[in-house]
Formats: C-alpha cells, structure tokens, sequence
C-alpha cells in the first residue's frame, strides 16, 4: 500500500515537472490590437519628449522584461501607466537579486533571450556596456532635461543616464543633540565646527570611558568619505591621464590626519568603540555619523525608534568648496543590444515615457533617497520634504562624479584606514602602501576617470 | 571509575559541539519571531520581546513562496527518484559485470565529482540555451540525471553483495531486469538512504544553477526566493529567517526518514573497495 502511494507520488511529481518543461513564458494573454494611433493625449516632456499619439509596434501584441533589483513598485506603477496607453503591450517586471544579478545578467543578455529592459548600476559598467543599445534620443535634449549626462556620453552615444545622485551626509541623533544643549543653529558647516559639536555630543563615565561617540566612522565610512575629502580640497581622485589613482597625496595624508585627531586627540569616537558605525548609530551609542543615501532606509525600516536629523558634509572653510562630495549615479534601465528590433523599438519607446516624464525620477528618487537629476525636480515639494534630499538640493551641481571607477579603490582605502586605526601603521606608509597596491589592483583596468567634464573642473 | 570518566569526558565534549552546531540554528528560529530592530539591536534578549508571527505572514506576501516550496519540492523529488535510479543501474553494472574498461569508466566517472562546478557552470548554460531549455525544468532535472557521487556510492555498496546470490538467481531462471529490480535493489536501501539524503538536500539549497536558469517566478526555487531578502543595502532578517524556517521542514523529514539507514549506507560506501 504504501509502495504503492510512494510511486504514485513519484509518478504525480515527474507529471507536473515535464508539465513545467516548456520554454520562456513571455504570454501574450490578455492582450489586444492596438488600432488607434490617436489617444488624444497630449505631449509629455520640456527637451526629452514622448508623444502617446502613435501606434507601438504597428498595434501589433507584444511583450518584453524588465529586470531590476529594486524598486519593482516605482517601475510597476510607470509600466501600468505605458501599458494603458497601449493594451497591445505588456512589460513584465522581474524582481531579481541583487547578489547574483551581476552573473546572471550578461549571460542572459549574451544570449537572446535576455530582457529588453534592464536596470543598470554604473560599477558594473564594463560587464554590459557591449550588451547595450544607446538610447534613441538626443544627448542635446538629455542634457538640457538632466544632470551629469555629459560624463555618460560615449562616442556621441548615451547607453545610460543618472535618472538621481547619491552622496554623503552627516546624520545625527537628535536626543542626543538637544540633551547636548544644541539647537538647529548649532548644525556645523566647517570641520572646526564640526569637531566642537562632536565633543559636546561625546560622553564619559567617571572613569573616563567612553559611553556615547560623538562622531562615529568605524566599519565603511572611511573609504566613502575619503575621496570627497580631497575634492573639497580640489584634489581629484585621479592623476593627469586619468587612469592613475591619485591616493597617496598631501591631501590624502592631511584628511585621513583630520579622522585620526578626531578619535586621538579630541577623542569623539574610538574604534573600539561601535565597530559597525551604522548599528552604533541606529542603536543610540554614536550621535553622529557620515552615511549616503541608503541609511534612510535602513533607519527606517531597522532602528525606526531613532529620532534621527541629517545635514550637509562639512567643509574645510565657509568658502563654496571645488566639490561638496563626490556621488555616484543611480542609473536609468539599460536597453538589450541582442533583443529583437521589435522589443528594443518599445524599450526605447517606454525609455522616453519614463523619461520625459517626472513621475518615475520623482518616485525613484525618493524611494532610493537619492537626489533627482532631472532638472525641473530641484524644487518638486516632495523631494523637498525629504530630510536626506534637502540637505543635498542647495548645492546638488557642486557634488562630483569621478566615473565608476574599479572597486580595488575603495576597497584599499578600507585596508589603509584597518592599517591606521587598528594596527597602528603610521599615516603616510599606509597611505603609500594603499596607493601601490591600488595601482598594482587597477593595472589592467580599463577605466578612465571623467573627472575632467565635472561643471566646475576649471576651478581647480 | 577511569572509563567512567572518560566516557562523561567524552559525552561532555559531544554536548559541546552539539550547542555549538544546533545554537545558530535555534538563533535563527528563536529570532524569526522577533521584529527587524529588535534582532539588530546591541546586547538584545535571546528571546523576543513579544512573539511576532508577522515575518511569517509576510513572506507569502512578499513573494511566492508557497509555489517555490512546491517547486522546489517537486524538482528535489524528481531529481532524487532519477538520481537513486541512474546510480543504482551504473552502480550495478559497475560493480558485477566484467567488460573491457570498466574501471577506467569507473576512474572518469569519479573524476567528474573532482572539477569544480564553477569551471562546469558557463559551458552548461551555453548548453541550456542553445536547447532551448531556458526557464524550463528540463535545465533543471536533465543535467542532474546522473550523479558521480551516487553512481560510487551505489557501486561500492552492490559490489559488497555475494556474487552467488546473483548466481543463484540466474540459475533459477531471473532475468538481469529482475536481478536489478527484485534483488539488487532492495539489498541496497542502506547506500540509497545515503544517496537520497545528500541529493535531496543538494538540489533543495542548490542556489545559482536554478536562479541562472529559471526566470518565471512561478517556476522559480525556494533558494532563489530566500535570496531576495537581500537587498542591495540591507537585509530583511526577520523575513528571511522564517522563510528559512519553513524551508527547512521538508529537508528534516527527509533525513529522518532515512536516517536509520543513513550512517549504514555511508560506512558501507567507505570501507568497500
């Protein structure tokens, strides 16, 4: 009996598997002809322009993907607004993640049968920039419509653009500021300043132990911070050809000196003290961290009982710095060079929908809590709201983009700041140790900075 | 009295490393009822504040983690079933019949267990493709079909039983089909319980392959699905631990199914040359 239910079992579970052994599902269900041209809608954009009076693929059904690995609601919700317009088509977004999207991705788009549409994040950029179509619409209008789009111009070509930038910021603990006797006007805007208020939020017991960090950057912040350190003293990231990591530099040397007064001489944090910065933060022991734009979430959604505050990085002096910080992009969906003509045509034609229009840079934007590149955003209300996204808007044209650059940078400023801070290497050999290896890592790279088509490069 | 000493010594140490491998296991459990904050939270309880059944209401909200519980389920049975099959009629005939070559085949076939999955993975996925079995379970089931480990285990524990009994067998008239079904078969529970459990388990947390493979979520695997909790920037813990707990069930029905035969069929696989 039980034999026999066993084989049944087996012989239902073999049924249903060679039941699912059928080949991509890109349905066309619930689809139908589209026959009218004319939607009497009018069109959407200032430079970058859609216009829905057309007919997408001849009216013909059709289907393609877009894969992303976040953020599916903000494309689901621009994919539910193309596909009313046109019934004849259906985008299918498909949440991935993110861990292994890197490997699975330009094996799909080698092939032919990868998504027409997919997100892009620029550190990747050598990995699928031969997979990828250019956009079919004018640099000249991309430019007029968003910011930074000359750095991605190639060969008069955009494949991608920064649809928002991310970049550093200081967050602070706001119990602890107020219980420190500090006020809105006490938020710092030099590094002097800075250093002060870090040690009115740093507290002792009666044996001199440190309870509460004034300043944290234990665990990643070094290497995120430490290259906006030297732009805002017009040091660049990278030498004359552009290839050459500029790491081991007076700049480099006097910033990373600055960090280490800070925890040896006026003694706001340790190292000890709150390794992982982030969990110090969101666990109320360090009042003040440096962090990008993910720490909203991540405060948000893990330490939602922080009251938490976030202003502009400090500068050296009051004087308008070369740049604020340097950013990275987030990047708008990547077309599939390999995808039919039929597929890569509506990519291009949903690329322009989202594009032109300010719903999807809005509400990516904020989802990312990133600063919107499009131009006619700078003042939108509801990116205004956002604590982490007013502190960038004043000076969003004075942050920097250096290119993505090979990780073997910040992953060897992560080892400099090991060196320094833990295993008490002085300064400058660390730093020169950081800069050969760096250069011995990045030897067969193919990278070249765009530091040089920075708005304010002239500056210098 | 030294014996009794040696043997608590003994059992103390086994204690030991007993909390040391089931401890992350219970974490795990124990925190899957817990919220976000209060697993990331610094010198936090052992135990939730408050029992929250949330992160389990959440996971089949979140994705479809039912159908890739059945899936997968699906897929690990099928695979085991074939697999058990294939290894029991290699091992078979590996093991009882004389033919030019057999233990040079032999040699290949363990040497397929030695390269790499990594140095395997792309040629196999070219392969997939140009099949057309992308996003189907024939990219799944087909190229696990046959498995070296199997095929050696099952071979060392057939090579174990009497050569008369098969003998004896053909003289009363068996055939090889009923040689294999009727007699070999059943003689070797012990190494298929073995067989059975790491290959069940083998395809329940094999992770890359589907996930390379399979693009409809509907068809997707419960590795797959467990790998969303991860975010670019953050980690949904909660979610992800009780997805795993649930995970897990079948997987430890499985072992305790076969596990009377389990340690037999592996010490049987060892020591047989």
């Amino acid at each position: 009996m039980v034999r026999k239910l066993v084989i049944s079992l087996l012989t239902l579970c073999l049924f249903l598997a060679l039941a699912a052994c059928s080949g991509e599902d890109k349905s066309l269900k619930g689809l139908s002809k589209d026959e009218k041209s004319d939607k009497g809608m009018e069109v959407i954009g200032e430079n970058v322009k859609f216009d829905p009076n057309k007919l997408v693929n001849n009216g013909e059904t059709i289907a393609i993907e877009l894969w992303t690995w976040g953020g599916k609601e903000v494309f689901q919700k621009q994919v539910d607004a193309y596909e009313k317009i046109y019934p004849n088509v259906k985008i299918k977004v498909v949440n991935q993640p993110w861990d292994d999207y890197w490997t699975k991705l330009p094996l799909q788009l080698k092939g032919k049968n990868g998504p027409a549409l997919f997100n892009v994040h620029n550190s990747y950029h050598s990995n699928i920039i031969k997979f990828m179509a250019p956009y079919d619409i004018s640099t000249e209008a991309l430019d007029k419509d968003y910011i930074g789009v000359t750095s991605h111009v190639i060969d008069d070509h955009v494949y991608y653009i920064d649809y928002a930038i991310n970049s550093g910021n200081i967050y602070y603990n706001k119990k602890m500021w107020k219980e420190a006797g500090l006020t809105e006007t006490n938020i710092p805007t030099t590094w002097d300043q800075f250093i002060q208020v870090a040690e009115k939020l740093t507290k002792k017991d009666a044996t001199g132990k440190l309870i509460q960090a004034g300043f944290n950057f234990n665990g990643e912040t070094y290497k995120a911070i430490i290259a906006g350190l030297g732009y805002q003293k017009g040091e660049l990231l990278f030498k004359k050809d552009g290839k050459t990591v500029d790491f081991d530099n007076k700049t480099t040397i006097g910033n990373t000196q600055m960090l280490y007064d800070l925890y040896n001489k006026f003694h706001v944090g340790s190292p000890d003290f709150g390794d992982d910065s982030t969990k110090s933060f969101g666990n109320g022991q360090s009042a003040m961290v440096y962090k990008w734009g993910w720490m909203q979430g991540e405060l948000n959604n893990n330490y939602p009982d922080i009251e938490w505050g976030v202003f502009r990085i400090p500068t050296p002096t009051d004087e308008v710095p070369f740049a604020f910080d340097r950013y990275n992009g987030e990047s708008t969906p990547g077309i599939n060079a390999n995808a039919s003509r039929e597929e890569q045509a509506v990519a291009q034609d949903f690329l322009k929908f989202i594009l032109a229009g300010e719903d999807f840079g809005r509400e990516f934007s904020l989802f990312n809590a990133s600063f919107p590149s499009k131009r006619s955003l700078a003042k939108d209300p509801d990116i205004l709201a956002d604590p982490v996204l007013r502190a960038l808007a004043p000076n969003v044209d004075r942050y920097i983009w250096p290119g993505s650059f090979p990780s073997a940078v910040e992953t060897q400023s992560g080892r400099v700041f090991e060196e320094i801070f833990y295993n008490g290497v002085d300064i400058k050999d660390a730093i020169k140790a950081g800069q050969k290896q760096m250069e011995k890592d990045m030897k067969n790279a193919d990278f070249e900075t765009v530091e040089s088509k920075y708005k304010f490069y002239s500056e210098r | 009295m030294l014996q009794k000493v040696k043997v608590t010594s003994f059992n103390l140490l086994l204690v030991f490393f007993l909390i040391i491998t089931v401890f992350p296991f219970v974490w795990m459990l124990v925190s899957s009822f817990k919220t976000n904050s209060e697993i990331v939270k610094i010198g936090g309880s052992f135990w939730p504040e408050h029992f929250n059944f949330s992160n389990y209401i959440k996971v089949q909200e979140n994705f479809q983690f039912m159908t890739m519980f059945l899936n997968t389920l699906i897929i690990a049975t099928v695979i085991t079933a074939c697999v058990i099959y294939t290894s029991s009629i290699i091992g078979f005939v590996l093991a009882k019949y004389k033919f030019k070559g057999r233990d040079q085949l032999f040699g290949l076939i363990l040497g397929t267990m030695m390269i790499p999955w990594a140095v395997t993975i792309i040629p196999k996925y070219d392969m997939m493709e140009k099949f057309g079995w992308m996003d189907s379970y024939a990219a799944l089931i087909i190229p696990s079909l046959v498995s070296g480990f199997g095929i050696y285990v099952l071979r060392q524990n057939i090579m174990s039983i009497p050569d008369e009994v098969i003998e004896a067998a053909r003289i009363d008239g068996a055939s090889e089909f009923y040689i294999f079904h009727r007699i070999i078969f059943p003689m070797s529970r012990n190494a298929i319980s073995s067989v059975a459990i790491f290959q069940f388990l083998w395809v329940w947390e094999d992770y890359l392959w589907p996930y390379l493979v399979i693009n409809t979520d509907s068809k997707q695997l419960i590795a797959v699905g467990l790998a969303m909790f991860n975010g670019q920037y953050s980690t949904d813990y909660g979610g992800l631990f009780a997805a795993t707990a649930i995970s897990i069930i079948p997987v430890i029905i499985v072992y305790i199914i076969f596990q009377k035969r389990f340690i037999e069929g592996i010490a049987g696989a060892s020591v047989k040359g």
